[in-house]
This record gives C-alpha cells, sequence and structure tokens, in this order.
C-alpha cells in the first residue's frame, strides 16, 4: 500500500499513469468508436479538425484522421508491449544465468550480447524486417532482437549482486536447486529495476516502430502513427494536422511511459529517497 | 561543557513509535568521557547526531535545548552551526569506510577540512594532517596520507577518521560506535588512544556504545538508555558496581565474561566415540584466492593446512579476526566455496569433489545459520515457504512439511502464526531464530553457526547463545561456532581453534586455553577482551 502512496505521490507519475490509461482504453475500444475501420472514405481529403463529424479532420485520401489515430494506438501500444515481453523473456533469462553462473557462461554470454550492441541497432532491425518481410510480426521479432541486450545487462548486474547474499547460500545449503534458486528465490528481488525497464523499453519499442513504419517497413495492411507520418509527407505543408496530430500521439505516450517509469523507479526502490 | 535538557525527538509517522527519544537530561563536563549505553533502537545514535545538527529526514526536535557552553544549538542557524562543526564539536562513526572519500588520499581529505575552516597555504594544511596522522599512532604518516580509504585496514582507516575529527581541536568529540566494526585487538589499541587524546588535549569526549563491556576500561560517567528513555545515570565505577535499574543490571549481567564459565559448564568435551571415528575432519584444508588483474594475478591465501576433527555432540569454537579466514574455512566444508587442496571426511564420506546429487544429500546433514539475518532471509517470501522450501525440495510432503515449520518455529521460540509473515516483520533476534529452525528442518547432524550473534544486541545475544546450546543438547548436534568474540566463545564451546591468517594458531579445550594460553597471539586476543585490558589511567 505504501509502494502504491508512493508510486502516486509525484503528479508527473500520476499524469503520466491517466494518459497512458486513457490512450489503451481508446485504443480497446477502437472498433466499437469507429466501426467502419481506419481505412473507409467518409469525405473530402484534408478536412481540418473540428469539421462536421471529423474531430481530428481528415487525410489525403477523405479517411477520417480520428479512426486512424485510434486503430494507430492498438498498433504502437501492442508492438511496444508485445516486443518488451519477448525482450525481458530473452534478456531476462539471459542476463540471469549470466550472472547466477559467472566465469565462462558469463563470459560467453555477454560476448554474445556485445554483439548485438556493436552492430547499429535501427540498421539491424530495417535489414532484418525487409528481408522477412514487413508484418507486425516481423516488427516485433526485430525489436525483441535489438531491445534484448539491455535487459540482459541490467538483469545480469543485479544477479551478480544477489547471488553473494546470504539467502542464496541458505537456499543452496537447503538443497534446492540453480532453476528454483533463479526463478524462485533471485528474480523476485531483482524484479523492480526490470519493470523499470520494461516500461521505459515499451516507450522506446513505440518509437522504432514509428520510425519503421514511416520508412514503409510497417505491415502495410494495417495503420500505425509511425505510417500516417509517413503517408502524410506529401500534405505537411498544407495540412499540417495530418503529420502533427499522429506526431503528438507519439510524444504523449512516450512521456506518458517514461514518466510512469520513473514513479516505479522511486517506488519500488527500496531507499525511497525524496 | 555540553548540557541535554528534557531532548524529544519524533520520528516519521508509520515508524514503530512516535517518539525516538523522550525528555533526555544529560551533561557533559570539561575533560570528560561519557558513554552512552543502549541497545538498538534505543535512540542513543540519534541523541548524539541531534546535538551535532545531523539528523536524519523526517527525524525533527520537538521540545528541549542543546547547551553547548550555554548556547542552544538546536536554534542555532544552520551557517553558524556549520561553523561550530568539526571546530567545535567533532564526530567519528562505526563505519570510516563509508565516511572517508573513496577517490581521494586520506591525507587530502584531512587537509581539505583543515582548509575549509582556516585561512592557510594548502602546503602548511598538508603538513598538519601528516603530523595529526603520527598522533594517531600511525608509522610512516607521510606515505600513508598518499593512501586511498581501501588501502587501508579497518584500524588505519579509524585513525585516520579520528584524526580527520581532531585537525581542528574540538572541546568536544562525539563518537558513535566507532569501535564496532573492528576486531577485538584493534578496538583495544583504538579505545587505548581515544583515552590518550583525550587526556593529552583534555577534551570531552560522548562515546555511544551497545557493549557495556567498553565502558569500564573508558568512561567517568555512563548514561544507560532504553527505549528513547535515559533509565539511569551516574559514575561509571558506582553504576557497573551497584545498578540501581533492572535494565542495567539485565544489560550488564548480559556481559560475557571473558572467562571459561560457560553456561551450565559443557560438561567437558564429549569423548570421541569408542571406535573412534570424529563426525567429521577435515585435513590439509588449503584455499587461495585468485585476484585476476589485466596485467596481473595475484594470489591471497585465505586457508593454509588447516585440520579439524569434530565429534558427535561437541561444540567446537573458531575464533579470529576478520581475514583470519575462519567463514572461508566454513564454507569450504559445505562445499559453498571449493578449497585448492584436501580432505573433509563427513560420517565416513569425502565431501570434496562431490556433485550434484550426492552434495546436496550430503548438505542436508549440514546446515548453516548465517552471520547476517537481515540478508540471509528471501525478504520476498513468507517465513513457512522459508522453512518448508528445502523440506519440500528434499522430497518431504508438502503437508508434513509445514507441519513440522510449525513446530520448529515454537522450539526457536516464536508462535505459529509467524509463519504466515515476511522476514521484514521480525526483529534481527527473531530472524536469526528463523535462521536457525530452517537449519532445523532438515535434521542436520552438524550445524554450523557463522557469527550468528554478531548482529544482535547483547541481550538478544545472550538468549540466543542459551537456544543454540539448547538445541545442540537437544538434538545431539555437532556445532561448529564461528566467532571473532573470545567473550562467546567462551560461554558456549567444548574446545576452542583460533585462526590468523589461515592458519590454526593453537586448539584445546576452552578451560585450558583461556587459563594457559600457548601461543602468543593467543594471549593477544584474551588481552583484549573490554574489561580485561587495561584499566583507565
Amino acid at each position: 500500500m505504501s509502494c502504491l502512496r508512493a508510486f502516486f505521490a509525484r503528479p508527473q507519475t500520476l499524469a503520466g499513469f491517466c494518459i497512458f490509461s486513457a490512450i489503451a482504453i481508446i485504443a480497446l475500444a477502437a472498433p466499437l468508436l469507429f466501426p467502419r475501420g481506419p481505412f473507409v472514405i467518409i469525405g473530402m481529403p484534408l478536412l481540418p479538425p473540428g469539421a462536421p463529424g471529423l474531430a481530428a479532420g481528415s487525410d489525403v485520401l477523405g479517411r477520417d484522421m480520428a479512426a486512424q489515430l485510434a486503430y494507430g494506438a492498438r498498433i504502437s501500444l501492442l508492438v511496444g508491449i508485445v516486443s518488451t515481453i519477448f525482450s525481458i523473456g530473452i534478456g531476462g533469462a539471459l542476463g540471469a544465468v549470466a550472472g547466477y553462473y559467472g566465469g565462462v557462461v558469463d563470459d560467453l554470454l555477454m560476448r554474445v550480447t556485445e554483439f548485438f550492441q556493436i552492430i547499429p541497432s535501427f540498421v539491424l532491425v530495417m535489414v532484418l524486417v525487409a528481408f522477412l518481410q514487413p508484418s507486425l510480426a516481423s516488427t516485433v521479432i526485430g525489436i525483441a532482437l535489438i531491445t534484448w541486450p539491455q535487459v540482459a545487462r541490467v538483469v545480469r548486474g543485479e544477479f551478480l549482486a544477489l547471488r553473494q547474499r546470504e539467502f542464496v547460500a541458505a537456499a543452496r545449503m537447503q538443497g534446492l536447486g540453480d532453476g528454483r534458486i533463479i526463478f524462485g528465490e533471485i528474480l523476485p528481488n531483482a524484479l523492480a529495476p526490470i519493470i523499470v525497464v520494461a516500461t521505459m523499453m515499451v516507450g522506446s519499442a513505440i518509437l522504432t516502430e514509428s520510425a519503421l513504419s514511416f520508412l514503409g517497413l510497417g505491415d502495410p495492411n494495417l495503420t500505425s502513427w509511425g505510417s500516417m507520418i509517413g503517408g502524410s509527407r506529401s500534405s505537411m505543408w498544407v495540412a499540417w494536422w495530418t503529420m502533427v496530430l499522429p506526431g503528438l500521439c507519439i510524444m504523449v505516450t512516450v512521456l506518458a511511459l517514461n514518466f510512469i517509469g520513473d514513479g516505479l523507479n522511486d517506488a519500488l526502490n527500496p531507499r525511497r529517497g525524496r | 561543557m555540553l548540557a541535554i535538557r528534557n531532548l524529544t525527538l519524533t520520528l516519521p509517522p508509520g515508524a514503530d513509535r512516535a517518539l525516538a527519544v523522550e525528555g533526555v537530561d544529560l551533561e557533559v563536563g570539561a575533560n570528560e568521557i561519557v558513554c552512552i549505553v543502549g541497545e538498538s533502537g534505543s535512540g542513543k545514535s540519534l541523541t548524539a547526531h541531534a546535538v551535532i545538527g545531523l539528523l536524519p529526514r523526517g527525524v525533527a526536535a520537538s521540545a528541549g535545548k542543546i547547551l553547548f557552553d550555554g548556547e542552544d544549538l538546536l536554534k542555532l542557524p544552520p551557517a553558524q552551526m556549520r561553523r561550530r562543526r568539526g571546530r567545535e564539536i567533532a564526530m567519528i562513526f562505526q563505519d570510516p569506510m563509508a565516511a572517508l572519500n573513496p577517490v581521494m588520499p586520506v591525507g587530502r581529505q584531512i587537509a581539505e577540512q583543515i582548509l575549509a575552516h582556516e585561512p592557510v597555504p594548502a602546503a602548511q594544511a598538508r603538513r598538519r594532517a601528516v603530523e595529526l596522522l603520527e598522533q594517531m599512532g600511525l608509522v610512516d604518516a607521510a606515505n600513508l596520507a598518499r593512501a586511498y580509504p581501501h588501502q587501508l585496514s579497518g584500524g588505519q582507516r579509524q585513525r585516520v577518521m579520528i584524526a580527520m575529527a581532531l585537525s581542528l581541536g574540538p572541546r568536544l568529540l562525539i563518537a558513535d560506535e566507532p569501535t564496532t566494526a573492528l576486531d577485538v585487538t584493534t578496538q583495544a589499541q583504538i579505545l587505548r588512544l581515544i583515552r590518550l587524546l583525550q587526556a593529552q588535549r583534555r577534551m570531552s569526549v560522548l562515546f555511544i556504545t551497545h557493549d557495556i563491556g567498553l565502558v569500564a576500561d573508558l568512561a567517568d560517567r555512563v548514561v544507560v538508555m532504553c527505549q528513547g528513555k535515559v533509565v539511569e545515570q551516574g559514575a561509571a565505577r558506582v553504576l557497573l558496581e551497584a545498578p540501581s535499574h533492572p535494565y542495567t543490571r539485565e544489560l550488564i549481567a548480559a556481559i560475557p565474561r571473558g572467562e571459561a564459565a560457560p553456561l551450565p559448564p559443557p560438561d567437558g568435551a564429549p569423548l570421541p566415540p569408542p571406535d573412534g571415528a570424529p563426525l567429521m575432519q577435515a585435513s590439509g584444508l588449503s584455499k587461495r584466492y585468485r585476484r585476476a588483474g589485466f596485467f596481473s594475478r595475484r594470489g591471497e591465501t585465505a586457508l593454509d593446512n588447516v585440520e579439524l576433527v569434530l565429534n558427535r555432540g561437541e561444540t567446537l569454537g573458531i575464533v579470529g579476526e576478520s581475514g583470519s579466514g575462519k567463514s572461508t574455512l566454513a564454507r569450504c566444508i559445505v562445499r559453498l566455496l571449493d578449497p585448492d587442496q584436501g580432505q573433509i571426511i563427513f560420517d565416513g564420506q569425502n565431501l570434496r569433489g562431490l556433485r550434484g546429487g550426492a552434495l546436496r544429500a550430503a548438505r542436508r546433514r549440514i546446515q548453516m545459520v548465517f552471520q547476517d539475518p537481515y540478508s540471509s532471509l528471501n525478504p520476498r517470501h513468507r517465513i513457512g515457504h522459508i522453512l518448508t522450501a528445502g523440506a519440500c525440495a528434499h522430497g518431504e510432503d508438502a503437508q508434513e512439511a509445514r507441519r513440522r515449520a510449525a513446530e520448529m518455529i515454537q522450539l526457536v521460540g516464536l508462535p505459529p502464526e509467524a509463519m504466515l509473515r515476511f522476514p521484514h516483520e521480525f526483529s534481527g533476534g527473531q530472524r536469526q531464530r528463523i535462521a536457525l529452525a530452517r537449519a532445523l528442518m532438515l535434521k542436520p547432524d552438524l550445524l554450523i553457526a557463522d557469527e550468528p550473534l554478531s548482529a544482535l544486541d547483547l541481550t538478544v545475544q545472550a538468549q540466543m547463545l542459551k537456544l543454540l546450546d539448547d538445541v545442540r543438547r537437544r538434538m545431539n548436534l555437532a556445532m561448529l561456532f564461528i566467532t571473532h568474540d573470545m567473550r562467546v566463545a567462551a560461554q558456549i564451546c567444548h574446545r576452542v581453534m583460533v585462526m590468523r591468517r589461515g592458519q590454526v594458531v593453537e586448539t584445546g579445550p576452552t578451560r585450558a586455553l583461556f587459563e594457559a594460553p600457548r601461543e602468543d597471539y593467543t594471549k593477544a586476543l584474551l588481552a583484549a577482551i573490554p574489561g580485561r585490558g587495561a584499566q583507565k589511567p
């Protein structure tokens, strides 16, 4: 309970949480709010926001911007969350094993991790997505592949520190197996930083997805904030809203996630400073 | 010179009590050493921190006065308080490593303190720093001033801290448990140094300690605190000889005497069983720690050819200062560390070289209680889970394990409801009981206790010691009791083994070893026991 209170103590965190919840609700409710889908042409092109029935105006092809933003939120959040889950899974497991066993295992796994870290990550994800054919799945896989080393590093660091604690020695004395010790004893104590990193990573995954879609490497059958910006390059000088609105959505979402991450960091940190 | 009148400190809401310190009155006269004695949570440290104006966030003085030369320190503006800190009142802390800047040579840190208060040339400040280090009894002070804190030993670091505290010639020195983290022999030296400096400089000392055993050697007057209140104060000799308050009597009774007068005396070492096979026998154990540097490989010998015999039902004490290898020995025996050489024969089986299932089966019979009760229980698990996890891993039925855990928790003196709670809801002493219950759950033959008391208050130590001895008798355990404190070893061990720098110095029956030590090092350890050492000059 005190943890929850500490979490909401800072106004930024509360704001971030409210904004993110609102976006998530809109994303979930998109088919109810806009039953005709994002691709239906509903009127004249390039109508400004506030035109009758069009809260956010229309785009170059006369499609409802509001519907596109709502459906775009589905894709952005989906990609952000799913790729983060994969990334935490891979990075967490490798980091835990490296940190717990140390020695040769650690050396080996960390060299692999570094191999991924020294490749310019965005180039890697572009090549990968182009190679696998642009689709939702390839975007998720690509993003997970470039972000797991960061998780592995954090988890390894936590494990290196925690495995020295006496309760780990006690667990070994009690005859628990390595798997039980890693996942049952140490991991619960390492959750706080992992959750914080995960929150931040959802934000950066949304950015990466937008960049891929902007370059036309997103799933062509789905609309996302990035592809909306990409599609409106030609109209940005005559209809600012076609570019600014999806851009604002990305910014606000990522900002909200970062606020939440900061708040979690403070709330879950046992030495709660300020 | 210092007079604390009716001081009351409030704790932040949500703490275990509302007032940290309630209506404390005490005085420190000129040229006087006053000891505040109390257990953890008694408010002794907060009182001292209030004097120097360094209360932690959330703690505030709500009433009372702290008069220093008639001036109320609580009312001084921060800037003026800062000027008095260091110059008039200085403080030394328990952990000099945390109080020193790790990336600056110690000489410069002392010089910096001088420069912050006095307009002298830097070279002169540096010279004074070296002089101070010399006065602290440090040899080769000029070179030492260039060393970084991590290159010094614990005793040297504490001397550096004292030098820094005295650099501006304060009239009052506050020492907050300055010897708690040190070995006994080093502790004795530091206490002697503080006494000497006090006499030379004619300053006043407010010395805070949990160990009433130190007081006799040091204090002119004693203030006993309990639960935020002063329960008794008076001249040291009078108070120690005729304590009037029951709490003081309890504290004094809990001082482990440095004499071989154990709890109902451990009826002599049980004789080795007729078939002559000890429960455990270690021979030729050696272990080197390797530090792999980029350019060099340096090693450090932690264990050097250690021999050890332990019979059923016997308690063997392993005594030594930090770095003597006693903990390494324990960890090698249970194979948390791998020894480089030697044999460990446990009940006819060589533990060295065991792996996987066989090692797990052998470890069930050797259990361990660790030093730090705050880190040895997983904070994320309930006590019930902590107690039963091991038994379940060895194939015991979960229901049965819970039933036995409930029995075990009562055996160590806690209610069965404790099983539903988390470790942080318990005090240090209670946690150590839980750790003991966890070890006993696996029905071991050998219990290794690695400094099980060092994190506990004296009265709690006495209870824990009694519990350990009870349990050993009841379950006919062999016990390996590791401690740095000769006083504790005297109370519970049948035999004592003294270690130094990875080697066995001397082994013998407790009484014989205490009454007629053969080796000089053992004699030095015995002489350093507080209350036995030199009397105040």
